[in-house]
């Protein structure tokens, strides 16, 4: 009963998710059938939203959001790794991407030719977090 | 084992304050981010600039000079304050009248906004009607902290050593408090001299407050603005222009709102890393899980 009210909710919960992404993807600009993916999604709007930035926010709130449902559904205990300290799986995602924003500006200080570098750096950091630490 | 039941509507009490965190911080932490990646003219006009600012900041011998003197500074006032703290703490009487005059005095300072910190040495420091200022140039010292870095800078530290250092001792002092007459009795009986009684009894008993008196220093130094912004202003030219002080300039003296917001985020994310490493040194040595 319990599993089944929590199924529902986070199965409505990704539906909203899913939704918020096709309406964000609906408000990209577009000139001459050119969709312009960097341009301004809400004109003179003060928060000045771009999609690249909506979509990093959407990508953490989705992030947080899976981690919620897999700590529910999968319950685990804290594990002592290669840092020696007590980590959940919560813990190493926040390790992961504390490291990756610095890997990330790392690349970008020496050269950060082509940009996605850091990103597959990143990835393979954030690999080998969940796997060691 | 017993079946507990779990009632997770508790968590629902918690949405007032994810409403006051998400005004406070999320929305302008989402706004700043979407500053950092495009430029303006103002009139909410954006236009796309990519990494390019942050890739400006990173590059920039301007901010890499004002996180130089800013970690300088930081090693500095822990240098000073945290074995001045933990001398006054030993030395503080342990009961009686004499400790509770002893407290409120050394609370006196902490109970002081940053600015009127700012604005009393600013004023002591002047050298025609501050104390300070005065007494050290009728001595025949060269003393003028608005024209010599090094007397800013001295000035600064000294400021900073007055109002801090009694947290350090106040932390220090409830530590020694907590530790029971039977450890001095055995060293008594162990003829331990001052210094190992310090060494192997009151430093280890110390150590957890000392860590939280050390990483709270760190921090606070690590983001000061307030007083030395009302003491020199950053100046003489730029010696004492620390970060959050260039980083207002950045973003409100020149109104670069795109170098400024990529500043501020890699600002907040070293906060962030030594506010995680501060947490977790913390809890690692009691929880075990």
């Amino acid at each position: 009963m319990r599993n089944r009210s929590l199924a529902m909710g986070f199965t409505l919960a990704a539906l909203l998710m899913l939704g918020l992404l096709a309406w964000l993807v609906l408000r990209v600009p577009s000139e001459d059938g050119v969709r312009e993916w960097t341009g301004s999604l809400d004109p003179g709007g003060w928060m000045a939203w771009t999609f690249p930035a909506a979509l990093f926010f959407w990508v953490i709130a989705a992030l947080l959001l899976a981690f919620t449902w897999a700590a529910i559904r999968f319950p685990e205990t804290p594990r002592r790794g290669a840092l020696r300290i007590w980590t959940t799986r919560g813990d190493r995602l926040f390790i992961s991407l504390l490291g990756s924003a610095f890997i990330n500006l790392a690349w970008l200080g020496f050269g950060g030719t082509p940009a996605w570098g850091g990103l597959i750096l990143s990835l393979i950091y954030a690999a080998a977090v969940f796997r060691w630490v | 084992m017993m079946d507990k039941p779990v009632n997770n509507r508790a968590w629902f009490l918690v949405l007032p304050v994810l409403i006051v965190v998400a005004f406070s911080a999320v929305i302008p932490l989402m706004t700043v981010v979407n500053y950092s990646v495009q430029d303006t003219f103002g009139n909410n006009q954006f236009f796309w600039n990519g990494l390019g600012w942050f890739q400006e900041v990173l590059e920039s011998d301007r901010i890499h000079a004002a996180l130089g003197r800013q970690l300088l500074f930081s090693a500095i006032i822990l240098a000073i304050e945290i074995p001045l703290g933990i001398f006054i703490a030993l030395n503080m009487p342990k009961r009686g009248f004499w400790a509770s005059l002893v407290l409120v005095l050394m609370a006196l300072p902490l109970l002081i906004p940053w600015n009127v910190v700012g604005t009393i040495w600013q004023v002591f420091g002047r050298v025609d009607i501050g104390l300070l200022g005065h007494t050290l140039a009728a001595m025949g010292f060269d003393y003028n902290y608005v024209n010599d870095p090094v007397d800013a800078w001295a000035t600064i530290i000294v400021m900073d050593v007055w109002h801090w250092t009694s947290l350090v001792a106040l932390l220090c002092y409830a530590g020694l408090q907590s530790i029971p007459d039977a450890y001095y009795q055995a060293a008594r009986i162990d003829q331990a001299s001052r210094w190992g009684v310090f060494r192997y009894i009151e430093l280890p008993k110390m150590g957890g407050v000392l860590l939280i008196a050390v990483l709270l220093r760190f921090m606070d130094s690590f983001m000061i603005y307030t007083e030395p912004f009302v003491v020199t202003g950053g100046g003489p030219g730029n010696a004492t222009t620390f970060l959050s002080i260039d980083l207002v300039k950045m973003a409100i003296g020149q109104f670069d709102l795109g170098p400024a917001a990529a500043f501020s985020l890699i600002y907040f994310l070293v906060i962030l890393l030594i506010s995680w490493v501060f947490y977790t040194v913390m809890t690692a040595q009691r929880e075990t899980p």
